[in-house]
């Protein structure tokens, strides 16, 4: 097994390395950092007028994040939660009084349902 | 009232008109940012692992530090810069770690590509052979990953202090944080990338 850099090899060669891709950088690039460079320096000239747009993202990205979580929020549990829902509504029907009595009418309504089932010749 | 009275004697005692220097401190600004933009850049690349983003984040720090900064003693804008640097560099990953979140959660992975290579394509301005190119980039990617796997802390102290050369006091002014912090983190960082890169650069 190869034993561990020491220090100074690691730390010269990292440099080394590393000011080499600095010098490797490409014309479109350094272009770029150029355009970014002018912005800063017409800020010292006129204060604010770079990027003032860009104190407004975080606000938007906020505001963004929010819509999301709500329609996220929304959106889940209501698919989940409706048939919990709907057989809670069903208890409170069953459970109520008027059920109840509708449970000691049964024969009745059960006459009613064969009755609008059959023919109206034969009911009448 | 006398003008230069009070306050203001020192400033306004034969000293150039406001517009002679504005332009004084706009020139030395303008040299500053020139010397550091490229170095800035790569070390936000290496740091965030995209060229976009770190141009983006390297044109913010130059923005904040003449907007807030440029009045203050040219010495202290290097390690001032490498801090609102680094400020945007933990910023962005804060973005990224819970767009990822998201990115989960529905579903979809937005991991970085393995294959990011930000330096192959750029022609050699040493003009060495292209094996020679190839030999140091495959080396400065190694670097580069080791780099990025270090813990946030000790990746800043190391690059700060090997690529950037600041010394421990710029060091923890950037970093905002005890000289002996610096210590810790870069002292734990050298000894990591020893072990990982000794296997590759001997």
């Amino acid at each position: 097994m190869k034993k561990p850099l020491d220090e100074k090899e690691l730390t010269t060669q990292a440099k080394t390395l590393f000011d080499d891709s600095v010098e490797r950088l490409d014309a479109a690039t350094l272009s770029r950092l150029n355009q970014g460079r002018q912005k800063a320096l017409q800020e010292t000239r006129d204060p604010g007028s770079a990027g003032e747009w860009a104190r407004w993202v975080p606000a938007g990205g906020l505001a963004a994040a929010a819509v999301v979580a709500v329609v996220v929020w929304q959106g889940v549990p209501v698919e989940q939660s409706a048939p919990a829902a709907g057989t809670a509504t069903d208890f409170e029907i069953m459970l109520s009084e008027d059920s109840l009595d509708m449970l000691e009418d049964l024969e009745f309504y059960s006459w009613i349902d064969t009755a609008g089932t059959e023919p109206s010749g034969d009911v009448g | 009232m006398n003008a230069c009275a009070g306050i203001f004697a020192v400033s306004c005692s034969g000293e150039q008109p406001k517009e002679a220097r504005t332009l004084q401190r706009e020139r030395q600004l303008n040299q500053f940012l020139a010397g550091v933009e490229r170095r800035a850049l790569r070390f936000a690349e290496i740091a965030v692992r995209d060229r976009d983003e770190a141009l983006d984040l390297v044109q913010d720090a130059m923005i904040k530090l003449a907007r807030n900064y440029s009045g203050r003693p040219e010495e202290e804008w290097t390690p001032l810069f490498y801090r609102i640097l680094q400020n945007g560099i933990r910023d962005w990953h804060r973005r990224q770690m819970v767009r990822n979140r998201v990115m989960v959660w529905f579903g979809r992975s937005s991991a970085p590509e393995d294959d990011y290579d930000p330096v192959a394509q750029a022609p050699d301005p040493m003009g060495r052979t292209p094996d020679e190119q190839i030999e140091s980039t495959e080396a400065m990617q190694t670097l580069e990953r080791a780099v990025a796997e270090l813990p946030a802390r000790q990746r800043e102290a190391f690059m700060l202090r090997t690529f950037e050369g600041l010394d421990v006091a710029g060091t923890a002014t950037a970093m905002g944080c005890s000289e002996g912090s610096v210590k810790t983190h870069y002292s734990r960082a050298v000894h990591t990338l020893r072990e990982v890169l000794g296997e590759h650069w001997q």
